[in-house]
């Protein structure tokens, strides 16, 4: 068997020049048929043959036929045209036994040349397509790569043409030899004109059916690898068509482990390569919890934001702006996204022209916003922010409302930037456009409220929200119907607010107290309803012992106001803070402590107070860890008792004392074998060497001691804590 | 609050200075005192100044923390927009 090398440039280029004298009409330039006009007026080419001789004699003359290539003998011998009249190409025959390779080819290569061309031209004609499709399909399969190669550049070619294209279609093993080609072969133009030809086919449901009932998307997903651009391009070109028009595919790309094949490929530098990169990423994601995880593994955060970050071609922004949104929902993406630059890197792309591409990232960023609070270099992003705020678009306003609340959250650096660019003012706007759209009321009420706390210019926003006439808005949150987080968010401004003098009195003139009250009265309601049961009831996912919290702890905060707290106490809240000192949650049992202490400031409250029982629990909350809590309790304790007897003076000062003393169990065993002090102590007792104490005092506002002893002083009534102390420990 | 602190103290006096601690840490926390109240610390100058250093540097009473709003929760993805 004889098997010439060819230079495989040289037969492609060979093929293509076949391919010019085929497709272009026949001049007979090259061929020398002469164009012959018949009697009808019809014109058609004068064919020759070639006719292969066996050469018996004169072994020289072979030698000289040994110097044309092989590629020239097979054109002679499939296009005879092509030779020069009169030329004869000898064949190298040498044995008559045995056909050389050109010769065997000669028929079927006649064959095949007379259906491809009847093919081309002659479109209808199936029975001419049968016999074409099922040759090339075999040659495809041939051992031999050249023949493969040839095969599949006359099969790519064939795909050019509509209705060529449909015959390989509708042929699965024509599509099944092509993959299998593509697969297996080593020659890198086979496997470029092979995934050209998936591609070509691609386009049209059949194609896709057959490609991937064929097996193609393994294949495919293998070819991501190649090092050849192009093949590269047929690739990934193809696999998005599959992915999306063909039911199966997303799962099969999956399976094949397309994922790791492709985020690797966000490397690339070819936006609209990327581009649809990027969208099968996305396409294969959405939804799918375990597709994310895997771009995550293969480092998709920080291509995906390499890319936000270094390209203009808005397509690509979108596409990938579209995967980021995907993989933001997933908790395990959002910090690796974060921690990539993904914030900022999103935030470049929220003035430009492109609608869609800005909301899928202020979508993109909300989601983000949680992860991102400890982030820096967020200041360009803020006051892009503050700027939206003054949109229309409700989603653009609810983004923004949502991406601010969570970025001021216990930030103090963006809060004092946002305080300082006009944020509060701006949120004041936007809370008056939100209406009931609960999604940007809500984020704009507690992005206020972090305004106006725990930061250097808290004091700032909370003037600037009474300036920018924001007070009477937000009271007006309060109102029915309640949408309990707005109500819960409004509650705690209210309360920030407060903390600024110069807003007491317009909060009450807002008419904060009755709501805030009214509605403490509501939530403490229906907490005790629930009492009974251990359940804690929620509505609209807020607990109300959050509100009875909320709305005692602004109460609380207004009270500081000497006009406020006469409202609040008028209102007969005080009863109703007595019992909240009973409550299991430590915040409520604070605030509680914290409203009674101001009230108590007034004389009529305090009585009030005191007629109420609230010593008992005071008592008791003196020895509260939570030192808030011990002080308030201590405070009104004193302020109560300012005109009491001194037995419950005393009393009072041997429940101070035993907090003092709560971490010296010694003291504190002494302390409380002294109670009660009339039945148990006798002056006699005393401990002659001690000096009797006084406290005359307590209570009593300060007044000199010297001066109120021997007021008050009552022997009788000694009291000393040192009497009966106990062996020391 | 530490007995170890000041070993020997009377009676009288951890009550002032505990009386003291109280008004400084309502002062402290913003809250208002009463006349009385004010001159009780005026009168016990010394012990104010002891306090000072011993009341605790961080704010006991801030009202609640901020909490962030968790929306990719809620976000659902859009299908082909």
């Amino acid at each position: 068997m004889m098997s010439m090398q060819m230079n495989e440039a040289e037969g492609s280029v060979k093929v293509a020049e076949w391919q010019q004298t085929y497709y272009a009409h026949d001049s007979g330039i090259q061929s020398g048929a002469t164009t012959v006009r018949d009697d009808e007026g019809t014109e058609y080419s004068a064919k020759k043959y070639a006719v292969t001789t066996t050469m018996v004699e004169n072994p020289t003359e072979v030698e000289a036929q040994y110097t044309l290539t092989r590629a020239q003998r097979v054109r002679a011998a499939m296009f005879p045209e092509t030779l020069v009249e009169g030329e004869a190409v000898l064949s190298t025959q040498t044995d008559p036994g045995q056909q050389t390779n050109v010769q065997r080819l000669a028929e079927p290569s006649q064959l095949l040349k007379t259906a491809i061309v009847h093919l081309i031209n002659y479109q209808d004609d199936a029975e001419l397509a049968t016999r074409a499709v099922p040759e090339l399909t075999k040659l495809l399969a041939d051992d031999d790569a050249v023949v493969v190669n040839k095969a599949a550049m006359i099969v790519n070619q064939l795909t050019r043409k509509e209705a060529s294209r449909r015959v390989l279609m509708q042929s699965p093993q024509m599509v099944a030899a092509v993959v299998r080609a593509m697969q297996n072969t080593g020659d890198m133009e086979t496997a470029r004109c092979a995934a050209s030809i998936l591609h070509s086919l691609s386009h049209q449901r059949e194609g896709l059916l057959a490609i991937f009932k064929s097996g193609g998307i393994p294949a495919l997903v293998r070819m991501l690898s190649s090092p050849m651009e192009s093949v590269l391009f047929y690739a990934i070109t193809t696999l998005h068509n599959l992915l999306l028009h063909q039911e199966g595919a997303k799962m099969a790309v999956r399976l094949a482990d397309g994922l790791q094949r492709m985020v690797p490929l966000l490397k690339k530098s070819n936006p609209k390569f990327l581009a649809i990169t990027t969208d099968c990423l996305q396409l294969l994601s959405y939804g799918n919890q375990e597709s994310k995880l895997i771009i995550l593994a293969n480092g998709g955060p920080e291509g995906l934001v390499f890319i936000m970050r270094n390209y203009n071609y808005e397509k690509l922004l979108w596409t990938t702006s579209r995967v980021l949104k995907v993989l933001s929902v997933c908790p395990s993406n959002k910090p690796a996204i974060v921690e990539a630059g993904g914030m900022q890197a999103l935030g470049q792309h929220l003035t430009g022209s492109s609608q869609r591409l800005t909301q899928n990232c202020l979508w993109t960023l909300r989601n983000l916003s949680d992860a991102a609070t400890k982030q820096e270099g967020l200041d360009g992003l803020l006051q892009v922010l503050v700027g939206q705020l003054g949109s229309d678009d409700v989603n653009m306003l609810t983004c923004a409302t949502g991406i601010l609340s969570n970025l001021t959250c216990n930030n103090s650096r963006n809060k004092a930037l946002v305080t300082q660019c006009g944020g509060v003012e701006a949120l004041i706007h936007a809370v008056l456009r939100a209406g009931e759209k609960e999604d940007v009321a809500e984020p704009a009420v507690c992005a206020l409220r972090h305004l106006t706390s725990r930061h250097q210019d808290a004091e700032l926003a909370q003037n600037a929200v009474r300036l920018h006439y924001g007070i009477p808005a937000i009271v007006k949150l309060l109102g029915q119907p309640h949408y309990w987080p707005v109500v819960k968010a409004t509650v705690g401004l209210i309360r920030n607010l407060a903390l600024c003098p110069v807003n007491q009195a317009p909060l009450r003139d807002a008419g904060a107290i009755p709501r805030l009250v009214n509605l403490l009265l509501k939530a403490h309601q229906d907490t005790q309803r629930h009492a009974s049961s251990s359940q804690q009831t929620y509505q609209d996912g807020v607990r109300m012992e959050e509100i009875v919290e909320g709305c005692t702890g602004a109460l609380h905060i207004l009270a500081r106001d000497p006009v406020n707290r006469g409202e609040i106490a008028s209102m007969q809240t005080i009863p109703l803070f007595v019992q909240l000192l009973y409550s299991y949650v430590e915040n409520v049992k604070r605030v509680s402590a914290g409203v009674l202490c101001e009230l108590a400031l007034d004389k009529q409250s305090a009585e009030m107070i005191d007629a109420e029982g609230a010593s008992a629990p005071l008592m008791e909350l003196l020895h509260s860890n939570n030192e808030g809590i011990a002080t308030y309790a201590a405070a009104v304790l004193f302020r109560i008792s300012e005109d009491k007897s001194s037995d419950y003076r005393k009393r009072v000062s041997v429940e101070l004392t035993h907090s003092l003393f709560k971490h010296d169990p010694a003291a504190w065993e002494m302390a409380h074998n002294a109670v009660p002090m009339q039945a148990a102590y006798l002056a006699d007792e005393l401990d002659g060497g001690y000096p009797p104490y006084s406290y005359s005092d307590l209570g009593m506002g300060g007044m000199p001691l010297e001066a109120e002893m021997h007021e008050q002083y009552m022997p009788e009534m000694v009291y000393d804590p040192r009497q009966a102390y106990p062996e020391p420990l | 609050m530490n007995r170890e602190e000041a070993p020997g103290k009377s009676p009288e006096e951890m009550y002032v200075q505990q009386k003291v601690r109280v008004l400084l840490m309502l002062k402290k926390m913003g809250s208002n005192l009463t006349p009385s109240e004010e001159a009780f610390l005026r009168n016990y100058a010394g012990v104010v100044n002891a306090q000072m250093s011993q009341l605790p540097q961080h704010n006991i009473d801030q009202g609640a923390e901020d909490v962030v709003m968790a929306f990719s929760r809620q976000e659902t993805e859009d299908r082909r927009q």
